[in-house]
């Protein structure tokens, strides 16, 4: 067996930072490594003209790996990957236009050669997506819910409902073995609106927490695909939390932010996320035109059962009004925001601007050291890992490559490069 | 299509005789059918002399010759021969015209007759290939399986009876070959009534144009187009068939025509096709406990896949009247319901999806010879096509290959639909061809289409309906053709031609600046030119020379200008996706005696196309939008040979080679590809067919025919992505062995065929995962009546 002077590296580099993390949450689910399982391989999927593919590597922070290197030729195109540490492995979700999707999942063995746990059916879309006690969980609204005789749940008007929510509950312990549930969400903040569900945050205590983006129902001849309609209260953010049985243990509210969700096409990107402490932030990116909040975000301490109303994170204001879309946990207090290119945010409106925030010191930082906004062609689905951030940027002219992000000094390293790649859509962690 | 090729020399055989000294006598005349039609490429000529010609389109010839006796004959293939003594005096004009009378009909004979038209077709400049669909109407083919069997044609299906059929061409397909029907564009005539749910006895013969296209085909074909010609004959006949084969398939036509004396002129054509589609095929389970696939695969029997399909062709009007000689007033009337078995990757299955669709299609047709002034040919046709299509997800159940299913908490397998689309296109295309001077020929066509879609799903709630809807969303475009042909001696001729497109797109866009969708109704225009040559020359007697050069476009679409209205921009700068197509071909035909004859052909391909349309996201932009990027070659090889013994046996073959290969070297970034010079994936580069039948005569009385045939296809395997990314998928090659019988009585009036197709049971894909059916068999009874009283072309 190899193990390279990197791996070494990065194994002993995780496994300070796990110990440092050990005795505040080292999760299960968490987004760093657990550090008592060494890492068997980086995990890249990218797209070159059309396929996707899967490649591995031990070391992500220098040199080049080719598109031809691949591990694995994808049957289908477009997956969206999400890592688990424990029990590794990596499960790409996907949905097809109107057909279910062939969902994978992937390991490595003791002697880090690529293995396929198995492939299952996800036959409802997904919207958003997360891991929540042993399981991965996704989430799609919009859906018509029905009776126990298939037939469709009508409204007032005699017009099929469409506020039902699916959840897959894909089961890491027992093969990946998948569960459909759906759920109505009408009326469920008491206003008569339903909602869509986006982000998955595990409380650690046997329930999730998702954002709840309220809305009328949709106008089915919108386009774009996705399940919100005229949002009644757009100054107003309820986040969900269920159990696993999805029973809806409380509702969280408020009025200082807009709905926790960042929205491009039919996707609700998660804007809620915990940091190492426990604390669950709430983040608000006012996608919604007609909300008069900032974008900024709110705070959930461990366990409570309220937002705190201490806390309220201005983050307009650091961004010049700029608004943001997605959100990642980098480390400790840290989040990554990637924020709107425009002040005017229109389904259109490009975001490849990326900053730093330390969320109980409230600063914020532009990330230096990565290509500039106006390059940017793509990025892919980051991971964190020994405090940093690795994340896939697709820019003009270079080849797509991993910039490594140090979120104490907002600053990032160029790392691997994929050449033949047209762009890396995820890296992620399998251990052994 | 086995008969096609190898009697091609005889319409040749006399006109070799270019040589025409002065002071020698012009020869010149008509040749017309009993019923006054004109008859092209007949070979009239001078007894033991080397002087004759042979007739052009309009029926006419002309020659000269020395003074003297002689016996003056005019003879073509299916006609009793004409002879006549002259005697050619000097300073003398002498008109011949001849009167040629069908022979008596035989199947064979049919077979022949129509050749002349094939021929003719095949004789053109351009690399056309015409097929006799005649010979084929005792298989239970349908179009597709037909020019499946032709050189640098592949069609590529999703499964059994009624699957999505993609017709690739020398390795384009889609937006890139264009399917005509009588000359006609059928893109809006709906998936009811396409090719792939049409018997082979719906045509009377096939052209498929492999590179150049000529101008009465008006449509941005970047890759070559594919024409239907139907039998537009007066003749009096009734076709009636009925076919049974494995997987409860049905399949039934009716053809009749009847002119009366007076021109009266009535056909009807109505065909189905019914089949359960239950092939077994070899995939994954899943087990709808855990939504989990198992690991090996299991042979199952498809049980979702019911498909039909009805159609009625029907026409009325007059032949051969002093203002027309042809107007024919019709209706086509289609139908199709298909079961939805499984998605694109096989082992996702349904139990419930379905899609439907039909369409109405009304037509005029208008011809005339000598339109207003002499040697003028012109012709109308128009058609208006209402087509219908259903998508519908509806069950709230997850189903298996096993026919299980476990119930949904939410409607719809896939997405809940009940999709319904609503397509209109109306089509015109004027023809005028002008004859002068004896050797030249000017052509104008104009063919204009308007095509409008209306998109609303039935599921979704119509109380909300936006404003969306009720804007209009059309697609008009015009495209405009002149050629020019001479006849620069009997030998060589030359044709040049231009066209110019013209397209108007009409629909909503967004124009919103926030993040609410505002639609505005917009309008947006295009325009460009495209341009050829093609030129034929027989060196020697027996051989053909082609060769044709074309600058041909494919037009954005309405979506590459305009967008998908909320989340894409169009470009209205956009460039048309452009190619420039050389094809060179050589064909050779010689028979000795009445007992062997061979021919062969080779065509060469090249093409370079330029300008692909793509669609491209990039975050820094947004939205997604439409780029013109990317540079593809093409070098290929077609061949055909074929040997036939008498009238009893044949055997022959064609085998395409091409060599398509990204030529751009950079991505639209700029950044090397590493899939520069590779070959164009998911495209087969290497496919053949071979044939031999073998006829006996009069075993089961005079006029009875015994067939013996066998077909073969092979496809080589290719890569469903690009090599050098280190794709590994590849989809299998096959070789694939069908077997006939064909029993004929009474000259071809009452037939049995037998067939077995796919004889050995091999597993065969066209498409990645998709698999096609097994062993089949096929019975089919037809009856077949012919009066060649009236006979036209």
């Amino acid at each position: 067996m190899y193990i390279t002077h990197a791996i070494q590296k990065t194994l002993y580099a995780g496994m300070i930072c796990c110990a440092a993390q050990s005795f505040t949450s080292c999760h299960t689910n968490d987004n760093e490594p657990s550090g008592n399982e060494p890492v068997g391989a980086f995990l890249l999927s990218v797209t070159g003209e059309s396929a996707e593919y899967l490649l591995q590597t031990a070391d992500l922070t220098q040199g080049e790996i080719s598109i031809a290197d691949n591990k694995k030729t994808l049957e289908q195109s477009g997956y969206t990957w999400i890592f688990n540490r424990n029990p590794s492995v990596a499960i790409g979700l996907i949905y097809q236009q109107g057909d279910p999707g062939i969902g994978l999942a992937y390991t490595v063995d003791a002697e880090r050669n690529l293995q396929e746990l198995g492939q299952f059916q996800i036959s409802s879309r997904f919207t958003s997506y997360g891991f929540f006690d042993h399981y991965a969980l996704t989430s799609v609204g919009g859906q018509t819910p029905v009776d126990s005789q298939g037939n469709a749940l009508l409204d007032g008007g005699g017009n099929p409902r469409t506020d039902g929510v699916t959840f897959n509950f894909i089961d890491l312990n027992k093969s990946l073995a998948l569960q459909e549930k759906t759920i109505t969400t009408l009326n469920i903040t008491g206003n008569g609106d339903q909602a869509t569900l986006s982000g998955v945050v595990d409380m650690g205590n046997g329930e999730f927490l998702t954002g709840m983006v309220v809305s009328q129902p949709r106008d089915p001849n919108a386009g774009g695909g996705a399940s919100t309609g005229v949002v009644t209260y757009p100054d107003s953010v309820w986040v969900a939390a269920f159990d696993a049985g999805l029973n809806l243990k409380r509702i969280y509210r408020d009025n200082r932010i807009s709905y926790s969700s960042g929205r491009f096409r039919s996707a609700y990107y998660s804007q809620i996320g915990k940091a190492a402490n426990g604390d669950v932030y709430v983040f608000s990116g006012s996608y919604e035109t007609t909300t008069t909040h900032p974008c900024g975000a709110l705070k959930i301490a461990k366990n409570a059962t309220a937002f705190a109303a201490d806390y309220y994170f201005n983050i307009g204001e650091k961004t010049n009004n700029y608004k943001f879309r997605k959100v990642w946990h980098v480390a400790d207090n840290y989040f990554m925001l990637e924020v709107y290119n425009d002040l005017e945010v229109t389904v259109n409106t490009a975001a490849t601007r990326y900053a730093v925030v330390d969320m109980a010191a409230k600063t914020f930082a532009w990330v230096a050291g990565i290509p500039a906004s106006d390059k940017i062609i793509g990025t892919g689905l980051p991971t964190a890992y020994d405090g940093k951030m690795y994340f896939p940027i697709t820019a003009e002219s270079a080849d797509p490559a991993v910039y490594i992000i140090d979120p104490a000094s907002a600053s990032a390293v160029k790392g691997l490069s994929v050449t033949g790649a047209a762009s890396i859509n995820a890296v992620g962690i399998l251990t052994l | 299509m086995k008969y096609v090729s190898f009697l091609l020399y005889m319409f040749f055989c006399c006109t070799l005789c270019v040589a025409q000294p002065r002071g020698q006598i012009a020869v010149k005349g008509t040749v017309c059918a009993v019923d006054g039609r004109p008859i092209p490429y007949v070979s009239v000529f001078l007894h033991n002399t080397k002087f004759g010609a042979l007739s052009d389109e309009q029926g006419n010839y002309h020659f000269t010759a020395p003074p003297g006796r002689y016996t003056f004959t005019a003879s073509l293939l299916g006609y009793n021969r004409e002879n006549k003594m002259i005697t050619l005096h000097p300073a003398q004009k002498v008109t011949v015209n001849f009167v040629m009378e069908e022979k008596q009909h035989e199947l064979d004979e049919v077979t022949v007759t129509g050749k002349s038209q094939v021929q003719q077709v095949n004789k053109s400049a351009y690399n056309v290939v015409g097929i006799d669909a005649k010979a084929l109407h005792n298989a239970t083919l349908s179009m597709t399986h037909a020019l499946d069997r032709i050189s640098g044609v592949k069609i590529r299906e999703t499964g059994g009876v009624g699957s999505h059929t993609q017709i690739s061409l020398n390795g384009f397909s889609g937006k890139h070959v264009k399917i005509f029907l009588d000359g006609m564009p059928m893109d809006g005539f709906g998936s009811a009534f396409q090719l792939n749910n049409m018997p082979v006895n719906f045509a009377e013969r096939i052209e498929v144009y492999k590179g150049v296209v000529p101008i009465e085909l008006g449509a941005d074909a970047l890759g070559g187009a594919i024409n239907i010609v139907t039998n537009h004959a007066g003749n009096t006949y009734l076709d009636a068939s009925y076919s049974y084969g494995s997987f409860n398939t049905h399949k039934s036509g009716i053809s009749f025509g009847h002119a009366t004396a007076k021109g009266f002129t009535v056909m009807l054509n109505a065909y189905q096709n019914y089949s359960d589609n239950n092939y077994k095929v070899k995939t994954k389970l899943l087990d709808l406990q855990t939504n989990s696939y198992s690991k090996e695969e299991y042979w199952f029997e498809r049980f979702h896949d019911n498909y039909h399909n009805e159609t009625l062709v029907a026409k009325v009007g007059v032949v051969n009247k002093p203002f027309a000689d042809k107007l024919l007033l019709g209706v086509t009337l289609s139908k199709e319901k298909a079961d939805v078995q499984n998605a694109n990757l096989m082992k996702i299955v349904y139990g419930g999806r379905e899609r439907r669709a039909q369409s109405i299609i009304p037509s005029l047709h208008y011809e005339k010879r000598n339109f207003i002034v002499p040697r003028l040919k012109f012709s109308l046709a128009a058609t208006y096509n209402n087509a219908r299509n259903n998508n519908i997800d509806t069950l709230a159940r997850q189903y298996n290959w096993n026919n299980e299913y476990r119930k949904k908490g939410t409607k719809g397998e896939g997405v809940y639909t009940m999709g319904e689309y609503d397509n209109r296109n109306a089509c015109v295309t004027a023809n005028a061809g002008y004859r002068f001077a004896a050797r030249h020929t000017l052509t104008v066509n104009n063919q204009f289409s308007r095509y409008s879609r209306k998109a609303a799903d039935a599921a979704a709630n119509s109380e909300t309906a936006s404003a969306t809807i009720s804007m209009r969303r059309t697609n008009a475009k015009n495209v405009l053709g002149l050629s020019y042909k001479i006849e620069i001696n009997p030998r060589l001729n030359m044709l040049a031609f231009g066209k110019y497109y013209d397209v108007a797109v009409r629909g909503p866009i967004n124009v919103s600046s926030t993040s609410v969708a505002e639609y505005e109704e917009q309008l947006r225009t295009y325009h460009t030119t495209g341009y050829g040559i093609a030129a034929t020359y027989f060196p020697l007697r027996p051989l053909q020379v082609k060769l044709s050069f074309e600058k041909a476009c494919r037009l954005p679409s309405e979506h590459e200008l305009f967008g998908d209205e909320s989340l894409e921009t169009g470009d209205a700068a956009l460039k048309p996706e452009n190619s420039r197509n050389v094809n060179l071909n050589i064909s050779y035909s010689h028979e000795a005696g009445s007992v062997h004859a061979v021919y062969f052909d080779a065509g060469f391909i090249y093409r370079d196309t330029r300008d692909y349309i793509r669609r491209r996201i990039e975050q820094r932009y947004g939205g997604a939008f439409y780029v013109n990027h990317g540079n593809v070659r093409n070098v290929g090889v077609d061949m055909e040979v074929r040997y036939c013994y008498k009238k009893s046996f044949s055997i022959g073959g064609n085998f395409t080679w091409q060599d398509i290969r990204n030529m751009e070297q950079y991505d639209v970034s700029g950044r090397t590809l590493i899939y520069y010079k590779d070959r164009m994936p998911n495209v087969p580069y290497m496919l053949g067919n071979a044939d031999a039948s073998y006829v006996f005569h009069d075993i089961f009385g005079k006029g009875s025919r015994l067939s013996l045939g066998y077909n073969l296809r092979y496809v080589h395997s290719f890569f469903r992505d690009w090599e050098s990314e280190g794709g590994d998928i590849v989809i299998p090659g096959y070789l694939s062995h069908d077997l006939n019988v064909i029993c004929a009585f009474k000259d071809g009036r009452y037939n049995i065929a037998l067939e077995v197709n796919n004889a050995m049971d091999e597993i065969v894909y066209d498409n990645y995962s998709l698999q096609k059916p097994g062993r089949n068999m096929a019975i089919k009874l037809r009856y077949f009546l012919f009066k060649n009283k009236f006979k036209t072309f």
